[in-house]
């Protein structure tokens, strides 16, 4: 892939929050900052017991999925959300993508949190070397980056979605799985509140990719969904030799596959396309499905850390009549 | 532990189908009911130890160590014989796969190296009354009737604990005073060391330790305050893990007129310096009713250095009443002081619970109005519904006692509200609760933190708790909040409080022997009595009436209280006190209940704790045919929920977990107005804030039972 310079927008105007063109942006915006959070915010060191009832093999497992995460959230942070800003329709999109930017940085950040915590300074170089000599983990890597420094507005947002909606999951299976069967349930809540957020801005970035494919001919339509589907299918077969890289060492990859196709239909639907695959091979493992769920349902005791719901609250203050007693 | 090879599914994934609608849109009730049966075929049968017989097993356990033969020695052998097979003739199933699987989790007796089974829940339960009944056959016998009826479920470390010969203590709830000087609260933080390494929840109140900058040996400006304090306990709390089995769990409680209220409540902010965060340590503010009338009008709010005010009054901050000397103390020059907007105070208080659910509220002069027992309360617990006296304890330089004071320990256990209505005999379903937990009290001695030991020889306080509240409404087709909902609660509430003083004032009938501090209390003076002699508690709806004529219970009248106070005034009553209504996490799913008298958070609740991973539970009762009636607490709205408190309340002596929920509408104003709702209506204490944020529409799981609206 040949660097090139990265665009950046020609014309600044100040943002004005008070005229707002498109609702959503607000409404988004609103959601990220409600759901800001930082890794410190997880007591993850109420895990290291649980790490140490893993195998030797599940742990660089655990290890090498939280690189390929590690991975993906950097390009992300780096050149994704930041490529996407120069194509915003409304400066309040400009912002908004300057805000996953930067929550993906935060992610990004999250496994060398999760690292530090639970595994030597050995074990974690051993994984980013893996990360470095994974050929279907840098095949992800840079068939993502190409499109994102290509020259198609449409064609970048695809590849974005994708990624926020597809590719991270292989890896967040995981953690899924070993919360569901109560293993590090801390970690899990970190990676939850990822989910949370990537859930967000996968959705954001495909309804913005709606918006414009509305404004372009049926013929550059037709073409971009091709493109889409093509893509998908290239990251696809990429993603099931990932997935067995990783996986057929714990006889998980079947259980994995069916999460890809899940998570594959999940991504289309983002971008306003109907399902790939048929429902008889999305049948996701239940407990890995209701995991999923980024709600605050949850119930917790004292004893078994933050849980992943609180919010920053909206700031109100009381009157007069509020205080009459 | 080693699975059976599975043919289907197994019983996490068919669990977690519960979360997930059925083909025809609705609750997979049958999934959860066929995890609960596999997980008995898969893993729980092939995981047990067999034995040939009773005496077998008995003559194993005791002689591995398992049993603690002393209790088994207080019986014959014929007895125990009788009691197994009363026990096992009930043929006890659990309802749900979460109630099955926390048991085996959690309080099963395990071999040591943890890999077989060695008790199934009759066994537990047997194990437990002849522990608890010390050798009284009958009390066994009525102990084993309403356990395995459902009716009474001791708390978690009594249940889990009994009659092992390898355990913890069978109380687990600690509420500690630190005073103004080092030595007190170097024993404050060995005590929650202590206390941890055995098990139990902590709450210390800081409120009398004096404020950062406050001076040492008159010197100004060289205290720091109380936040050093907090990180010590935080981290103590972190160290003394049982064995690895689970954390320490601490809380701290400070007045909201302490000086460091502010910087107490930042330490929960998303984004503080990790130097003063506080992650797992749980906060609760002591808020007195003068603080609400200077919100009123507006006005600031002095804080006063417990210093001062310590060398003024010559007694610690935190048992003065803030309310009573607040204009006094601000007229005083002697006592330093800075000021901070009422309201403001509030709104601060409102965005911590945003963002982190703390702190807890205890409105103080309110619990104090209602505490019949001489002393004053000015803390709570880790769960905020014990509200006990406490006085000081001095030390001597090197640390050794001067004067033992008061500290408090509680041991609670519940009744399932539903099974209790449905009990053959309803006094004696309580009696044989408050015998049950007065044994805990007599069983305890906490000899590590002598101020507990002492408490509880003294007071023998007990908290019967409840449980199931909405389960029980739903299942008679009541919405939870519902003029009806509240009546049936008053008049519940209303007749528990009359048997379980009649069972406290046979015991100290039989023994001869009253709590310390009866003479002075209100229950000797009849003060206490007059609400309920001087006018008549029935029922307002004929619905509730109905309710109780069906279930056999007999509502107490005028005439009954009078005989009940004279009777209490002649020979007093065992217990100091009598119930605290706690949160119920753990006994409620095995008990099948929903939790506590609040409404269920969700129809199908996820539960995540360390041991257990994210499993999922449905609300007691709860079929695809009467849904309407479980409304969750966020579409009930905060003022239902505290209605409902309000009525339980007034017949409590001590307090009631009270958890209010939000939708992530919410603003702090909302929050605000609970709050005042809540201390209007008489509330003692509030425990968690619990928001909803609902995933963004078009991001949610469509499949998925717990994440619709």
């Amino acid at each position: 892939m040949t660097p090139e310079k990265l665009k950046l927008v020609d014309h600044v105007q100040a943002i004005n929050w008070n005229r707002i063109q498109d609702d959503k942006d607000l409404e988004v915006w609103n959601r990220l900052v409600n759901n800001f959070w930082l890794p410190e915010k997880i007591p993850l060191s109420n895990d290291i017991q649980s790490w140490n009832t893993l195998t030797r093999d599940e742990q660089i497992l655990t290890q090498r999925v939280f690189t390929g995460l590690t991975l993906l959230d950097t390009i992300q942070g780096t050149v994704g959300a930041v490529s996407l800003i120069p194509d915003a329709i409304t400066p309040h999109e400009e912002a908004v993508y300057t805000n996953i930017a930067f929550m993906e940085s935060v992610h990004a950040k999250s496994y060398s949190s999760i690292f530090s915590t639970l595994c030597s300074t050995k074990d974690i170089d051993d994984a980013f070397r893996w990360s470095v000599e994974n050929e279907n983990l840098q095949k992800k890597a840079s068939i993502v980056m190409e499109y994102y420094q290509g020259d198609s507005p449409l064609k970048r947002k695809v590849a974005s979605t994708l990624l926020e909606s597809f590719l991270f999951y292989s890896g967040f299976y995981l953690p899924m799985y070993w919360s569901s069967r109560a293993k590090l349930t801390n970690t899990a809540d970190l990676i939850r509140l990822i989910i949370r957020d990537e859930a967000v801005h996968g959705y954001y970035i495909g309804y913005k990719f709606q918006k414009g494919l509305e404004k372009v001919s049926q013929e550059e339509r037709d073409d971009i969904k091709d493109y889409t589907f093509s893509l998908l299918y290239e990251l696809y077969d990429n993603e099931v030799q990932y997935t067995q890289d990783l996986y057929d060492g714990v006889g998980l990859t079947e259980d994995v596959k069916k999460f890809l196709h899940y998570n594959a239909n999940k991504a289309l639907m983002n971008l306003g396309y109907e399902a790939m695959f048929p429902k008889t091979v999305t049948d996701v493992n239940p407990a890995i499905l209701s995991a999923l769920s980024p709600n605050a349902d949850e119930n917790h005791d004292f004893f078994s850390g933050s849980g992943s719901s609180y919010v920053i609250g909206k700031a109100v203050s009381t009157e007069d009549e509020d205080w009459d007693f | 532990m080693i699975d059976a090879p599975r043919v289907g599914m197994d019983y996490h994934s068919l669990n977690a189908m519960l979360n997930l609608y059925g083909p025809n849109g609705e609750i997979q009730f049958d999934k959860d009911k066929e995890a609960a049966r596999e997980y008995f075929l898969q893993h729980v049968n092939q995981n047990t130890v067999f034995f040939h017989s009773l005496k077998e097993r008995l003559d194993y356990l005791v002689e591995k160590e398992y049993y603690e033969q002393a209790v088994l020695d207080q019986y014959s052998f014929e007895f125990i014989t009788k009691l197994n097979d009363l026990a096992y003739s009930k043929k006890f199933r659990f309802e749900t796969f979460l109630g099955a699987f926390k048991y085996y989790t959690s309080y099963t007796l395990k071999t040591f190296d943890g890999k077989r089974y060695l008790e199934r829940f009759e066994d537990r339960v047997v194990m437990t009354a002849l522990g608890l009944a010390q050798g009284d056959e009958q009390l066994a016998v009525n102990l084993v009737e309403e356990i395995i009826g459902g009716r009474f479920q001791p708390a978690t470390p009594t249940f889990l604990n009994t009659g092992k010969a390898q355990r913890g203590e069978l109380v687990s709830c600690f509420l500690l005073r630190i005073e103004d000087n080092m030595e007190s609260i170097s024993r404050g933080i060995n005590s929650a060391l202590q206390l941890s390494k055995r098990g139990g929840g902590v709450a210390l109140s800081l409120s009398n330790i004096r404020e950062a900058g406050a001076p040492i040996k008159q010197i100004e400006n060289q205290s720091s305050g109380i936040i050093p304090v907090m990180k010590l306990l935080e981290d103590s709390f972190s160290y003394a893990n049982q064995l690895g089995a689970r954390q320490g769990a601490g809380a701290v409680y400070l007045s909201a007129h302490h000086p460091d209220i502010m910087r107490f409540l930042d330490t929960k902010r998303e984004n503080a310096d990790e130097k003063i965060r506080i992650k797992t340590l749980s906060l609760g503010v002591v808020v007195p009713d003068i603080t609400f009338e200077l919100a009123k009008n507006g006005e600031d709010m002095y804080l006063f250095s417990p210093y001062d005010v310590e060398r003024v009054y010559g007694k610690p901050f935190g048992d003065i009443s803030v309310t009573e000397k607040y204009r006094e103390m601000v007229d005083d020059p002697r006592i330093k002081k800075t000021k901070i907007n009422a309201r403001e105070f509030f709104q601060t208080l409102a965005e911590i619970q945003f963002e982190s659910g703390y702190p807890y509220i205890v409105f103080e002069d309110t619990v104090n109005k209602a505490n019949p027992i001489k002393g004053r309360i000015n803390m709570s617990n880790l769960c905020s519904e014990i509200l006990q006296v406490n006085t000081p304890t001095t030390y001597n330089e090197d640390l050794s006692y001067n004067e033992i004071g008061k500290d408090i320990s509680c041991n609670l256990g519940s009744l399932n509200i539903a099974l209790t209505m449905d009990s053959p005999d309803f006094g004696k379903t309580v009696d044989t609760a408050i015998r049950g937990l007065t044994a805990v009290s007599n069983m305890s001695h906490i000899t590590s933190v002598r101020s507990i030991e002492d408490g509880n020889d003294k007071s023998h306080a007990i908290g019967l708790g409840q449980m199931n509240l909405h389960g029980y409404l739903a299942r008679e087709r009541i919405f939870y909040g519902s003029e009806e909902g509240i009546d049936f609660t008053n008049i519940y509430f209303y007749t528990v409080l009359f048997h379980a003083l009649r069972a406290s004032n046979n015991i100290a009938k039989e023994r001869g022997e009253t709590f310390d501090g009866f003479a002075e209390s209100k229950y000797a003076s009849g003060e206490f009595f007059d609400k309920y002699t001087d006018a008549a508690w029935v029922p307002s709806t004929a619905r509730v009436t109905q309710l109780f004529a069906d279930s056999n219970v007999h509502i107490p009248t005028q005439e009954d209280w009078r005989a009940l106070k004279a009777s209490v005034q002649e020979f007093g009553i065992y217990n100091q006190n009598l119930q605290a209504v706690p949160p119920t996490g753990s006994i409620s799913y095995i008990n099948n209940s929903t939790a506590s008298i609040h409404p269920i958070a969700s129809k199908i609740e996820i539960r995540k704790e360390g041991k257990l991973g994210r499993v999922y539970y449905p609300a007691a009762f709860m079929t695809n045919d009467n849904l309407e009636y479980y409304q969750d607490a966020y579409e009930i709205g905060y003022e239902k929920v505290i209605d409902t408190y309000a009525a339980a309340t007034q017949h409590v002596d001590q307090g009631l977990s009270l958890t209010l929920f939000f939708k992530d509408t919410a603003t702090t104003r909302d929050i605000n107005k609970a709050q005042i709702y809540a201390w209007k209506k008489g509330i003692k204490t509030i425990y968690y804030i619990r928001l909803r944020q609902m995933a963004l529409e078009g991001t949610n799981l469509e499949e998925c039972v717990s994440c619709m609206l």
